[in-house]
């Protein structure tokens, strides 16, 4: 008999993340989710053609529902892995986590789940935040780095005060709620929902994948009937990484500008935040559990 | 930079009002060319991306930083001009 699916999947991206994907994954594991025993949600891990590629049997001790995927090397844009892993998703309430170098605060996932179940087409999102004391394409000039993000992280007893990073972290901007929000990292979205928009726009073949992941966020917010959520309470971390545009040393302008022409290049209209405030679900540890 | 192409003054700074108009539901009316960016609530990331779409609009190539210098509307004509991107 097959297994049943679970409530949902989660697709993880990385690349050359050693030092950081365990914590990831660990972040997303039972033993930190809150309400979210195992078998509760799969994670798909897409490795986008790291030199050294990620195991599962080297994260066998989180209890994640785990299957690791090698994608092959050479593409710079994470969309056509992405596509993929959306593709092998087995439950009926997909995210997309673009970037492998973003923790989870401890209540995303029961949050998601429980805010799924508020619409029939819900478009789910949470804020995207920075360790560190500031946007880490301004840290790094200053002094931070994987030390210190080491530090910063031992020293609020994480994983075991998962909700204190929000006491060594920056928020990003255009994702608090009442910003026009650009993107999530944890894009929850029915599969009916993801197969209508085709997933990613694999046009979107930049570095880092571009403008995509606020591209398929505009459009999932776009589509008829949709609800934007935000979540209250629950977000996602930046680790350091070396990424395209989290971390680009001197060139974060030029990154958003690039950015901004692709995408005015696709959709022959400026990338704009989404304007509809949708719901808030009140979550995080003193959060109410609804809207 | 890389200059491909000039800009009327006068077009740009409509381009440019008609712009944030439209990013931010402003009436264009109500849009001051000379006063900061930030006045009305067009940040340093939608300038950016502004940049972007100029680049593309107009075909032409800039260095972003300088909707930083003066961040007006003024400021952005006023910038290209001195790059001999707009008469």
């Amino acid at each position: 008999m097959p297994a049943p699916a679970p409530a949902a999947s989660i697709v993880v991206i990385s690349y050359e993340m050693a030092r950081v994907l365990p914590r990831t994954l660990l972040s997303l594991s039972p033993g930190y989710q809150r309400d979210c025993p195992p078998g509760t949600i799969e994670v798909i891990l897409v490795d986008n053609g790291s030199r050294i590629p990620p195991r599962a049997e080297d994260f066998a001790a989180l209890g994640l529902d785990l299957t690791v995927v090698h994608w092959p090397a050479g593409d710079v844009s994470p969309i056509a892995a992405l596509n993929h892993g959306l593709s092998l998703a087995r439950a009926p309430l997909v995210c997309a986590w673009i970037d492998g170098a973003r923790l989870a605060s401890p209540g995303l996932v029961s949050a998601s789940l429980r805010a799924a179940r508020l619409h029939p087409r819900p478009v789910i999102a949470s804020p995207n935040y920075h360790l560190g004391p500031a946007h880490q394409y301004i840290s790094i000039h200053q002094g931070y780095g994987e030390a210190e993000e080491d530090r910063l992280l031992a020293s609020i007893d994480w994983p075991d005060q998962g909700y204190r990073l929000y006491d060594i972290s920056t928020p990003v901007w255009k994702s608090g709620e009442t910003d026009r929000m650009l993107e999530t990292n944890a894009l929850f979205l029915t599969r009916q929902m993801w197969d209508e928009l085709g997933g990613y726009d694999a046009r979107f073949t930049s570095s880092g994948g571009g403008a995509g992941n606020c591209d398929v966020f505009i459009r999932a917010c776009e589509a008829p009937g949709a609800q934007l959520i935000r979540l209250r309470g629950e977000a996602t971390f930046h680790q350091i990484h070396g990424g395209t545009t989290s971390n680009a040393p001197n060139f974060a302008i030029d990154v958003a500008k690039d950015i901004s022409r692709e995408y005015y290049r696709l959709r022959r209209r400026p990338l704009i935040g989404v304007k509809d405030p949708g719901w808030i679900f009140d979550a995080g540890p003193n959060g109410r559990g609804k809207l | 930079m890389n200059e491909t192409t000039t800009i009327e003054a006068a077009a740009l700074r409509d381009w440019l009002v008609a712009y944030v108009g439209a990013v931010l539901d402003l009436d264009v009316e109500t849009i001051s060319t000379a006063a900061p960016f930030d006045s009305y609530g067009f940040d340093s990331v939608e300038a950016v991306i502004m940049a972007g779409v100029l680049e593309e609009e107009f075909s032409i190539r800039i260095d972003p930083t300088m909707v930083f210098d003066d961040p007006s509307i003024d400021g952005v004509v006023a910038a290209l001009r001195t790059a001999g991107l707009v008469r």
